[in-house]
């Protein structure tokens, strides 16, 4: 019987291995055996020269491989650190608010999530148009600038921007996840402190946040595998630019691929992307693993 | 007194977030509404007056035709929301219900590829699509989705099916059922609202993929869903902002009618995998 169900089990995994295998799994073997040979204009690896790890080295030894990679560290560094301080504010928020509000500001803390990473993108290049758009307009009204900045032209501010355009984003989606683990802060203990006479701000450092500290750390490492990962909003704000300023490793990638056609090389920097990001989706895959509790 | 200052920085707080998460959507729409060819007029006003439709009669026009790609969209992602549930509910079916070895492992593997780049699977897979000769074609766009969207699905639909009561399927067992027929005809039933938040995010999931959409359709309209030929307007109209604004608006209607239905099932799904302890 228990051999029965074992091979059942096999029958019911078996599709959903076949289509990760062929769609996944197979393309991540083959992009390794790409970048172990000299291909350009053209993916017939076995025609080609097979030159060991001469493409793990030229890359490692290239200036925007490692342009590229500081600035997808800072970017993720920023970017996870601005959303969780937004997404913690926001997701406190709905919590606190009188209740009839409640629904309406998780209706609006969503929205944002919603919006494909590539139209945001879209939106938020006319928001940074240097002549009519609304946050140079905003920036002189406020008295930050005496003219529009040119948000997109200018290296500093390219990195702001593209950083600005994602969090709008990943703000919405820490949010998310932080209402998730705040709905399970029992209600009662909150109550019992506040009888205490414990203030608003001791009742959130001692008792709210320890509590959800297994969510705060899922969602730092969920949103961390998403940032270094990221590829639209670069794609479709910036392109990369001003010059490479703004390419991260995945972006970058691209342009190995699709601009110069070097598949080898370009195969290689997107393995090293995928060790960096499997590395910390092990640790995140630990971390929600056990909690699953099954016959 | 303190009730009615709870109630007033309530509607502070609201308004504050709201600004933040709204405007550049706000933004867009009053783009949109501006005549065609004054989108670069200063000063800037919250509201255009005249408000004109024109952009939006240009984008369904001939030249646009912003509906086939919102058309291709809705295709793509209802053929992989439909065909990612079935597989991944069959895998977690096994994962939950039955007995197995490296059950731990098959899920680890099963997230594992859920988390890799999608830049470490483009390549290999723009070569297979076109050698299957499904290049801008929309099955070109189907089929790795599916397997993209399966293991999100297969980690809600496995956190689902574990809390389902087990006397239904043991009766339905004991009576001889074939196992196929229990997952179909008893698992399935029971766990439709968990198919449905699992459909919603994997739905809103696919309509956003851009990697792939972008190398897949190689610049033709055939098969541009909603992300590329926003970001192709974008690009070859840099001064029509009020037709992009309108393609855009057009474009996002779907989704937001989607979330604002259903942005407690959004909510509760996104946070099944990640916060139950």
């Amino acid at each position: 019987m228990r051999q029965r169900e074992s091979t059942i089990a096999l029958v019911f995994l078996a599709p959903a291995f076949v289509a990760l295998g062929v769609f996944l799994f197979y393309p991540i073997v083959q992009t390794a055996i790409y970048s172990l040979f000299d291909l350009e204009y053209s993916t017939r690896w076995r025609e080609a020269t097979f030159v060991g790890l001469a493409n793990y080295g030229d890359v490692l030894a290239s200036r925007e491989f490692w342009g590229s990679m500081r600035f997808t560290v800072l970017f993720t560094v920023a970017a996870v650190s601005l959303e969780f301080v937004l997404g913690l504010g926001m997701a406190l928020a709905t919590f606190w608010v009188v209740r009839p509000l409640r629904g309406i500001l998780r209706a609006i803390i969503v929205l944002p999530w919603a919006i494909p990473g590539v139209i945001q993108a879209s939106m938020w290049r006319w928001l940074f148009n240097s002549d009519v758009g609304l946050l140079g307009h905003l920036a002189v009204a406020l008295g930050l600038a005496d003219q529009p900045p040119l948000f997109l032209a200018d290296p500093t501010l390219a990195v702001g921007s593209v950083i600005l355009a994602y969090v709008w984003k990943g703000a919405s989606m820490s949010a998310i996840f932080l209402m998730g683990g705040l709905a399970m802060v029992p209600q009662h203990l909150l109550d019992a402190a506040k009888m205490d006479g414990a203030r608003a701000w001791m009742r959130l450092r001692r008792i709210t946040l320890p509590l959800i500290l297994p969510t705060i750390l899922v969602t730092l490492l969920f949103r961390t595998l998403d940032a270094l990962r990221v590829f639209d909003i670069v794609y479709g704000l910036t392109g990369g630019g001003p010059g490479t300023t703004t390419d991260t490793l995945s972006s970058f990638a691209y342009k190995f691929y699709f601009t110069f056609v070097q598949f080898g090389r370009g195969s290689a920097y997107a393995i090293i992307t995928f060790l960096l990001v499997t590395g910390l989706s092990l640790l995140y895959i630990r971390r929600i693993t056990p909690h699953l509790r099954f016959r | 007194m303190r009730r009615s200052l709870h109630t007033l920085a309530s509607l502070v707080v609201t308004a504050v977030v709201a600004l933040f998460c709204l405007l550049p959507l706000y933004w867009v729409l009053v783009t949109s509404l501006k005549r065609p060819g004054t989108e670069f007029r200063l000063p800037l006003r919250a509201w255009p007056a005249p408000v004109s439709w024109e952009s939006y009669l240009t984008v369904l026009g001939p030249d646009f035709r912003i509906q086939h790609a919102i058309l291709n969209s809705l295709l793509v992602s209802a053929a992989v929301t439909a065909g990612a549930l079935f597989l991944a509910g069959l895998a977690a079916y096994a994962i939950a219900r039955l007995r197995f070895r490296y059950k731990v492992q098959s899920l680890t593997l099963i997230q594992m590829a859920g988390m890799a780049p999608a830049i470490v699977v483009i390549a290999p897979t723009f070569v297979l699509i076109r050698s299957l000769g499904l290049l801008s074609s929309l099955p070109g766009l189907i089929l790795p989705n599916i397997a993209y969207s399966i293991p999100l699905s297969t980690w809600l639909l496995a956190a689902y099916f574990a809390n389902l009561p087990f006397d239904l399927e043991d009766a339905a067992k004991t009576d001889g059922w074939p196992p196929f027929q229990v997952f179909l005809r008893v698992i399935l039933p029971l766990a439709a609202p968990g198919l449905f938040s699992a459909g919603v995010l994997v739905f809103l999931g696919s309509w956003g993929e851009f990697m792939l959409a972008l190398t897949i359709s190689m610049g033709l309209p055939e098969a541009q869903t909603v992300p590329v030929a926003i970001l192709g307007f974008s690009q070859a109209f840099q001064l029509q902002w009020a037709w992009v604004s309108a393609g855009i608006v057009l474009s996002l209607l779907p989704v937001i009618v989607l979330v604002l239905l259903f942005q407690k099932t959004v909510i509760q799904g996104l946070t099944a995998g990640a916060v139950r302890y």
